[in-house]
């Protein structure tokens, strides 16, 4: 919706109401100067930019050597709500049955959200001795 | 999505690899990674939208192809499992130090840095005053404190940016702004910077205390309009702090889908103190200061619904702020009710309402909306889901009603606000979704 078109539809016209409240005046402050320089010669102006630190690097873990036999987790971030995310895993559940049949999958939908933390679902992977995770789904 | 990767790898010790959208894994693998996470997680990406989708459009996405290497999404996951680990992403350790900003820029001429100014994102495509050295010295006049002090570490994308008081001086000449506007623009300072989020979120800046009058704020009429300096330099301000401060580019990492239009000034305008109806406290009173205090309150928030014309006899106007509220998503019980103070008026002596608490309780009481409403949006499924899984009420009851069964979102009363301003030249009112945060004491930057 155009809300500036829309309030012009009402009819309201500043000219009529100018000066009529309180407040409704103009700042009488004379405007700043627009520009340093009216010429082409070099001006100095000061940098807006401030540095940005690096996050310092982490190796990944080193990969499996095969899926035989693995157990993997696959966590839900309840993007938007857990529900695409408990479509997809399902299917990837069902595409692992098929062509990797000795992978274990779990699917653990966390409790916080996409925007806090599970120390439980890390709990259960340690505990149950997980081999690989897959997080997400974003999008 | 990069953080729960990266905990769970150096905590368990075990691969863990993301699967996302594919605009979602360029942030990841891009900004994110090089100033906040700093490991190479793998990643599998899948088309965008995924969220919203029909069901079998998700599950149809596992046996399409990976959008990163264009393998079969399945295959993708299994290699980003079991593949060997490249020279890349075995590096650990500090990284080169960024290039630090220089002080001040090149010489060059000003159509040269306006262009770079442009170029790098540092403005809102609207003219600025260059930031000479002269302009910032005289900026700074207008505080006590010292130019290099931090105001805060910007973090909110990575890159712990610390912002001075040099840095937001800059910025205030950027906007066009005058020295007494200065410890106003430095006390939003510390709520920079603004909203930056996929859904195309905004703010709202209300302005309260005697400052209103020593600056010149428009409270009257067009108070939220483009007719006065105060209101559009402060306002201004804000969206070049953030912008510098936060880094924030455009697709790198800024990623709201719309964007909003509110960001061009933040909703910037003064609360009208004068017009409030007897026993209707100012803002930053409600919330705890002195009526002597001159308090800057930032709101976060999306959306904005007009009354779209004057109160009418037919029906309550607080009846019509309750029914445009249930189009709101209720998301942290939030909502400003920004009014004119002829809707004050009548709130007060046609309807009762002594108080604006007594106002918000009742729209706490009285707004309701279906379940499936409730659940429909997008921000409520990311921050209220986790709330229900956690067994917390009313959310985890909410979330086993059937689709059409009433609700009453607005569970805090106290989210509620409700802000005078305008000119008194129609009963109008806006009613929206803005969060307003804890007011900050301009007189401490002075």
């Amino acid at each position: 919706m155009d809300r500036r078109k829309m309030l012009a539809l009402l009819g309201i016209s500043p000219a009529l109401v100018a000066g009529s409240p309180t407040y409704a005046r103009t700042a009488p402050k004379a405007a700043p100067e627009v520009s340093s320089a009216n010429g082409e010669g070099p001006i100095v102006v000061m940098n807006p930019a401030i540095a940005g630190k690096q996050a310092a690097r982490v190796p990944l873990v080193p990969p499996l050597d095969n899926l035989d036999g693995k157990r993997i987790y696959m966590i839900n971030l309840s993007w938007e709500g857990p529900d695409a995310a408990n479509y997809f895993y399902g299917a990837m559940t069902e595409w692992f049955d098929k062509h990797y049949s000795g992978v274990k999958t779990v699917v653990k939908v966390t409790a916080e959200g996409m925007f806090g933390s599970d120390p439980s679902i890390l709990k259960d992977i340690i505990a149950n001795k997980s081999d690989a995770v897959i997080v997400g789904v974003a999008g | 999505m990069s953080r729960w990767a990266k905990q769970i790898q150096m905590q368990c010790k075990i691969p863990a690899i993301g699967i996302a959208s594919s605009n979602i894994v360029h942030y990841a693998t891009g900004y994110n990674f090089k100033y906040n996470n700093g490991m190479p997680i793998r990643y599998v990406a899948v088309p965008f939208p995924f969220t919203g989708q029909p069901r079998a459009v998700d599950v149809g996405y596992v046996s399409g192809k990976d959008m990163l290497t264009g393998q079969p999404l399945m295959t993708a996951v299994v290699n980003a499992l079991t593949s060997p680990l490249t020279a890349e992403e075995k590096i650990s350790g500090a990284p080169p130090e960024e290039a630090v900003e220089p002080k001040l820029l090149p010489p060059d001429s000003e159509k040269n840095l306006r262009r770079l100014f442009e170029d790098k994102g540092w403005t809102d495509y609207n003219w600025i005053n260059l930031p000479t050295e002269k302009r910032v010295a005289e900026m700074l006049k207008g505080t006590s404190h010292k130019p290099d002090e931090v105001i805060k570490t910007i973090n909110i994308t990575g890159g712990l940016r610390q912002l001075t008081v040099e840095k937001v001086a800059i910025s205030a000449v950027m906007a066009g702004a005058s020295p007494e506007h200065f410890p106003l623009i430095l006390a939003l300072s510390t709520q920079a910077p603004f909203g930056n989020s996929t859904s195309s979120m905004a703010n709202m800046v209300v302005i309260n205390g005697p400052i209103r009058k020593r600056l010149d704020f428009n409270c009257g009429t067009n108070s939220l309009g483009p007719y006065n300096r105060s209101n559009a330099v402060v306002g201004r301000a804000f969206t070049l702090m953030s912008k510098t401060a936060g880094d924030l580019r455009n697709d790198v990492n800024a990623w709201e889908s719309l964007g909003s239009n509110f960001q061009y000034n933040n909703l910037c305008f003064g609360e009208n103190e004068e017009s409030l109806p007897e026993g209707w406290d100012p803002l930053h009173v409600q919330m705890g200061f002195k009526p002597s205090d001159n308090v800057i309150t930032v709101g976060t928030g999306w959306t904005s619904i007009s009354s779209v014309g004057g109160s009418q006899n037919l029906y309550p106007t607080h009846f019509l702020m309750r029914d445009y509220m249930r189009a709101l998503s209720a998301s942290g019980s939030a909502a400003t009710i920004v009014v004119d103070p002829t809707v004050a008026g009548l709130l007060k002596d046609a309807y009762g309402f002594t108080t604006k608490a007594q106002l918000s309780q009742w729209f706490s009481q009285n707004v309701e909306k279906t379940a499936a409403s409730y659940w429909g949006n997008g921000v409520i499924q990311s921050t209220a889901i986790p709330f229900a899984l956690q067994g917390l009420e009313p959310y985890a009851g909410w979330r086993k009603l059937p689709d059409d069964a009433l609700i009453k979102p607005f569970t805090n009363s106290n989210a509620i606000r409700v802000v005078v301003t305008g000119g008194k030249i129609q009963t109008t009112w806006f009613v929206t979704d803005f969060r307003l945060g804890r007011g900050v004491k301009v007189d401490d930057w002075a």
